[in-house]
């Protein structure tokens, strides 16, 4: 599944291109990227460890981190604070069912965004679930979102990802591209997602919507947002107490999603 | 009650008394300073953001997508002084949709948001430059940031039939994403010539359209 990445994003800074160039075409099972933070805030890619996995990996991206805060509530809480929270919450819930899970930050870092995509592109089986919390919209409320290109596919990417089809190990795929093989994939999840919100927080829609989430965009696997309501709350700390049915239902999903070839990882 | 007790509670009283009235002044104070910046708002949107008109203008029937409950963007049909002009077509339309949504709930782009530039390429690549508001102004999220670019994308299928596509640029360069959320790195298809059935972008599922029933409202 984990095609090799051959065409690195044109706007990447030269040294994070050669990063992740070395990350996306490595092995499928190669070890995880891992980052941390330089002085300014920002992730730097850092050698990455021995271990690998072969199974189903679900990596939890919460959102923002260091110097974006994301959205901002009353008494300045932050929405890179609460995205945390749920990521835990989420992680506890699914390695309890016995999933293996990683994150693309565990601290107050700021990875970029192709950093948190290569996190997951190294695995050959992987699920992705970003994590947010908006400013708009009735508290509680919580939708699913996979990635809407509005633009069709170049010649050179369609033959590309219906090539990869047949034969995923030998097919390039475009870095800009990567998540249009997983569409279909992707929109199945987070209809799965959003059918188990629909039924934990009232108010919310029993289907995933479209929308260009960035951090979706490269990933090389089925690849979904979520985004519960809202910092602009009154008394937004009341969000922490959706961290657990946040958790069952992300389990739950992932739970009935869970693809024909994971059977490894589970 | 000893004497000078009762000159510390007169004190005090008088105190609370004057306290009183100038919280009531201070109230007032803030009103008229909120009064003040919404008239310094209109004119300075008055003056950067000024209607356009041009020779070839008609008046005719315009769809603007504007919010529509708290997730969906729907079209209302706006009477408006339209040019013949793609180009100049486009900025009329989308200075309606900055600056006339009927009511504040329908605002789907920042206020203090302008139209810095407008072009259209020879393919159909239509390049829309807006101010930092557009970023910095935007509450952050990937509902209200989809929404925004859908009542951009939606705006101009809708009303320019030779776009072909839309790029959106924050003052002059190209943005990673909106205010963090949504993609602004590519470009927005409007109406693709091989689709002529097909013209809006793809729609999400609570983002439908509905052209049928869609309010009509007089010029502005």
């Amino acid at each position: 599944m984990a095609a090799a990445l051959v065409f690195a994003h044109a706007s990447r800074p030269a040294a994070q291109q050669q990063a992740s160039a070395a990350q996306q075409t490595a092995p499928a099972q190669a070890p995880p990227a891992q980052t941390a933070p330089n002085p300014n805030g920002q992730a730097a890619p850092v050698a990455p460890p021995v271990p690998a996995y072969g199974g189903l990996v679900i990596v939890l991206n919460p959102a923002h981190g260091g110097t974006d805060s994301g959205a901002r509530g009353e008494n300045g809480v932050a929405e890179k604070d609460f995205v945390m929270q749920f990521a835990r919450a989420a992680r506890d819930e699914l390695q309890r069912q016995g999933y293996h899970v990683v994150m693309t930050r565990d601290d107050d870092s700021n990875p970029s965004y192709d950093d948190r995509d290569a996190a997951s592109n190294i695995y050959r089986d992987a699920i992705f679930i970003s994590l947010h919390v908006g400013s708009t919209g009735t508290f509680g409320d919580a939708r699913a979102y996979y990635y809407q290109f509005w633009t069709p596919a170049p010649p050179s990417a369609a033959s590309n990802a219906t090539a990869a089809s047949a034969n995923p190990a030998a097919t390039p795929t475009f870095w800009e591209d990567a998540q249009r093989s997983y569409t279909d994939a992707s929109r199945r999840l987070a209809d799965l997602l959003a059918a188990q919100l629909a039924q934990s927080f009232s108010g919310s829609p029993s289907a995933s919507s479209a929308a260009a989430v960035r951090e979706l965009r490269s990933v090389t696997a089925p690849a979904i947002a979520l985004e519960i309501s809202s910092m602009s709350a009154s008394n937004p700390e009341r969000l922490t107490g959706l961290a657990g049915p946040l958790a069952i239902a992300i389990s739950r999903a992932v739970e009935a999603f869970r693809p024909p070839n994971s059977a490894g990882g589970h | 009650m000893s004497r000078n007790l009762k000159i510390a509670l007169g004190i005090l009283a008088v105190a609370v008394l004057i306290g009183l009235l100038s919280l009531r002044g201070l109230h007032r104070r803030i009103e008229r300073l909120s009064e003040t910046q919404s008239s310094e708002e209109q004119a300075r949107r008055d003056v950067l953001a000024p209607p356009i008109f041009t020779p070839t203008d008609v008046t005719m029937p315009a769809k603007i997508f504007w919010a529509a409950g708290a997730d969906k963007v729907a079209p209302v049909v706006v009477e408006l002084p339209l040019s013949a002009d793609p180009v100049e077509r486009s900025k009329q339309v989308l200075h309606a949709l900055m600056t006339g949504p009927p009511t504040p709930d329908q605002r789907t782009i920042p206020a203090g948001a302008t139209l810095l530039a407008f072009y259209i390429q020879p393919d159909g690549t239509a390049i829309a430059d807006f101010s930092d508001a557009l970023s910095s102004e935007m509450p952050s999220g990937i509902l209200s940031e989809q929404m925004a670019v859908e009542s951009i994308a939606r705006t101009l299928a809708s009303n320019v039939a030779t776009l072909r596509r839309l790029k959106i640029l924050i003052h002059g360069q190209e943005a990673e994403t909106l205010a963090g959320h949504v993609d602004l790195t590519g470009f927005f298809d409007l109406n693709p010539p091989a689709q002529p059935h097909a013209s809006a972008p793809p729609e999400s599922p609570n983002l439908r359209a509905m052209v049928d029933t869609a309010p009509r409202l007089s010029a502005n």
